[in-house]
């Protein structure tokens, strides 16, 4: 898959930033023995934290529009959904958002150093 | 009586003596759960009574079984009582722990022990075989101390400071020799300061967490209970007893030179490695050092770990789920480590936490806001953070020794505290909407009631989240196998066959297991949690056999996938006790232990109108996956049944088919006369009489 474009000012400080709670996105930490756990997630680091876990259940078109609607990364969004086409189960396409979405919050946090 | 010690540790702790009552005396009811109903129904004569009250009982009760190497089935430890914990009345209730506790009581020469009254002061208990002495806390300054300062010290006073190995003569009870230390029990400071999700705490993590015995223990003035035996165990048939494990462990296991299936965690063939669900940023879940798993008495494949830093030592299961938006591995560790040095119940504080969170970010919950709450949440993540929240839970203060009316409320469990904040309140009540995840009894969601129908039924059914996952594996299964690309264990078919086909004495009917829509309210389904109530009341609270690898229902391990269960339980029950009890047996003998618990949850005031979930429950539709086996156009298959509500109305059609199959009025679900003369409980009958609450039929 392509890199993605460095992100704008603007993308790079939604990014780092928490959002409120009717902005959040709920996914479903899958865990054996104590069961589903709806997880309220409120910045991009925690959903990238949450795709990390073993068995994390996320609507991938919800996240999509996420991405769109909240943190207006539309070339992400694109991505994300580039990567749910790829993926041959819901294990691989997760992993592969996640790596999508943490090298954007490299750059965004390396776009913020930049500008310290 | 084979498997027994003879007698059970009666302590009144109000007058300070030490009694006894004949095992014996309630034989009849095996050991473990059974037994303890059967004495709380005697002991306590007005079942209507707070948690609180000095006159409520706890027991604590071993089986026969404990303590004789039965494959996952040695190690457990049954705590009974009126719980303080569930909303809106504490419940008649139960809990269970692992370790050696168990075993240690056997050694001592006991089968149980029943506490009574209320110490004028701290004191612990101290049992030396049959030595037995209410000692005060305040030589060994145990009032105050975490659970881990607390064993210790009582580690050293009763057995010195010698080394790993020394032996050790007890120098009461009789004398003997032992490499062991006490296995001890005990409250932590939120047991001390009355907080309802208090648990007891064993070792370092084997934790009683449901019921809020922990502080029930405080009310009661006890901080521990201290036991060091120098006995054995008499054994029916040993040669038999060890031929049955062997064969069950060769057959069923775990075999790592030969692997069959996807390694779950809650099977019969579970390898042995400790579960653990921390999770970090990283996204690592094991601790990288040195570590070596954990065993409870006889497990043949222990779930715990303990590790070169000591950190997270023993923590398992939803005790390392929570916090798991910690900074760091370690942080998450160690809060594993402060819900057990303060003795808090793992779940309710994970999903609590949960709740605030929402509330904080909804900006009604905070410092200075419409909810003054002390936690800064700019600081979520941090170890300051969740040291301050367990504090406040334990302590009931704002976690840094300062009064808080907020921290005050949180030690009355997240509803009570909810509704004192006012937050149940109007149509948007949180549990109306559901940001509030506690759907029955004021306990918090463990496995979703509206798609894992035997949880939630089960758990609304009876007194707390039942936690018991015999069917749960066939959830795992399939959702592991539909997220990574494989195969389940069994087809759907395979499943529902091989289920069924144990169930007695519902066996073969096949629609016990269609969790579809349609079949959520019927009396197919009525079976299933009947059969689930039965088996587990008796099998797994009574026996003791362990919840994470009984019952063994399908095994890739074992011939045409069938697991041992209805094979193997009465082999190690029989091969220990000498008796010729059957599997049905001991179905049966779960029913009418199950019924004895319905009979004094109705005396507690339970009526049929008061058995239903919270609102959001009826509103809502669960979100989240949930593979389990269905019907499509006639054919089974494992269907996701993801986004469905439960319906209000049918489930009381629910409720009359269940109470129809248990021979209980379906008007009140109180029990009936009938009902209960043939299980032989006609007292209990002529007791709910005696109350009005005699159901009709």
């Amino acid at each position: 898959m392509e890199k993605l474009s460095e992100p704008d000012k603007e993308i790079a400080s939604r990014v780092l930033q928490e959002v409120g709670f009717k902005e959040r996105i709920v996914g479903y930490q899958m865990r054996e023995r104590s069961g589903p756990m709806v997880k309220s997630l409120y910045s991009f680091e925690e959903v990238v934290d949450f795709l990390n876990d073993t068995f994390p259940v996320l609507k991938f078109d919800e996240l999509k529009r996420w991405l769109q609607v909240v943190m207006k990364d539309e070339e992400l969004a694109l991505k994300v959904e580039e990567a749910v086409e790829q993926g041959h189960t819901d294990y691989e396409r997760t992993r592969l958002i996640r790596d999508l979405m943490g090298e954007r919050l490299v750059q965004c946090k390396n776009a913020r150093r930049s500008m310290a | 009586m084979n498997g027994y010690m003879g007698e059970i540790l009666r302590v009144d702790l109000t007058h300070g003596k030490i009694m006894t009552i004949p095992t014996r005396a309630y034989e009849p009811w095996v050991g473990g759960h059974g037994m303890g109903s059967a004495i709380f129904f005697d002991l306590v004569k007005d079942k209507t009574i707070d948690g609180f009250d000095p006159a409520n009982v706890v027991t604590i009760m071993t089986s026969p079984l404990c303590g004789t190497l039965v494959p996952a089935g040695s190690g457990r430890t049954e705590v009974q009582g009126i719980g303080v914990q569930s909303y809106p009345i504490g419940w008649f209730t139960r809990s269970n722990f692992g370790g050696r506790f168990s075993t240690m009581l056997k050694h001592a020469g006991w089968d149980g022990i029943v506490i009574e009254g209320r110490a004028e002061g701290p004191v612990w208990i101290d049992i030396r075989n049959r030595t037995v002495q209410i000692r005060n806390c305040r030589p060994l300054s145990l009032w105050g101390t975490d659970t881990w300062a607390c064993q210790e010290r009582i580690w050293n006073y009763v057995a010195g400071k010698g080394a790993f190995g020394d032996w050790l003569t007890l120098d009461g009870g009789g004398g003997g020799k032992t490499t062991q230390r006490p296995a001890v029990v005990a409250i932590g400071p939120a047991g001390e300061n009355l907080s309802r999700m208090a648990c007891l705490i064993h070792d370092a993590a084997n934790s009683s967490g449901q019921g809020g015995f922990g502080a029930v223990w405080g009310s009661k003035n006890l901080k521990a209970i201290s036991v060091i035996g120098t006995g054995s165990i008499n054994v029916h048939a040993p040669k038999a007893l060890m031929e049955a494990r062997l064969r069950q462990t060769n057959t069923y296991a775990f075999d790592l030179d030969n692997r069959k299936g996807r390694p779950l965690s809650t099977v019969f063939d579970a390898p042995p490695r400790p579960v653990t669900l921390w999770g970090t940023p990283r996204g690592s879940k094991r601790p990288s050092e040195g570590q070596r798993p954990v065993a409870c008495v006889g497990c043949h494949a222990g779930c715990r770990g303990r590790y070169e830093s000591g950190l997270g030592n023993e923590a398992h299961c939803a005790g390392t789920a929570f916090y798991s938006e910690a900074s760091s591995l370690d942080i998450q560790r160690r809060s594993s480590d402060l819900l057990n040095r303060y003795g808090v119940n793992a779940f309710e504080a994970w999903r609590g936490l949960e709740y605030l969170r929402v509330l904080n970010k909804e900006g009604v919950l905070g410092p200075g806001k419409k909810i003054d709450f002390p936690l800064t949440f700019k600081n979520f993540g941090s170890y300051e953070f969740v040291e301050q929240f367990v504090k406040m839970i334990a302590f009931r203060n704002d976690g840094h020794g300062h009064k808080s009316q907020t921290g005050a409320d949180l030690g009355e469990g997240f509803v009570r505290a909810a509704e004192k904040w006012g937050r149940l309140e109007g149509e948007e009540g949180d549990l109306k909407t559901g940001w509030l995840n506690f759907p029955y009894w004021g306990l918090p969601n463990h496995y979703e009631p509206r798609a894992e129908l035997e949880w939630g039924y089960g758990t609304i059914l009876g007194d707390r989240d039942i936690n018991e996952h015999c069917f749960n594996t066939i959830f795992w299964d399939v959702l592991i196998s539909r997220f990574i690309g494989g195969k389940p264990r069994a087809t759907a078919e395979e499943t529902v066959k091989i289920c069924t086909e144990k169930m007695i004495p519902f066996q073969g009917d096949h629609l016990m297991m269609d969790y579809g829509t349609e079949n959520m309210y019927s009396e197919h389904m009525a079976k299933l949690v009947a059969w689930h109530r039965h088996y587990t009341r008796f099998w797994k609270q009574s026996a003791l056999l362990c919840d994470f690898r009984w019952p063994d229902f399908i095994n890739p391990y074992a011939l045409d996938k069938v697991g041992s269960t209805g094979e193997s339980e009465q082999k190690f029950f029989n091969a220990v006790t000498g008796k010729h009890f059957s599997f049905l047996d001991g179905i049966e003998l779960g029913r009418r232990i199950w019924n004895l618990d319905q009979a004094i949850w109705t005396l507690q005031g339970r009526h049929r109108d008061m058995v239903h979930f919270a609102d959001y429950i009826y509103q809502v539709p669960y979100g989240g996956p949930c593979f389990m086996t269905s019907r499509v156009n006639g054919a089974w298959e494992y269907v996701n049944i993801s986004g469905r509500c439960i319906d209000k109305e049918k489930f009381e059609e629910f409720k009359t088919h269940f109470y129809h199959l248990e021979g209980w009025d379906p008007k009140t679900g109180y029990p009936s006369r009938s009902t209960l003369r043939s299980l032989n409980l006609g007292t209990v009958a002529d007791e709910l009489e005696k109350n009005g609450k005699l159901g009709k039929g």
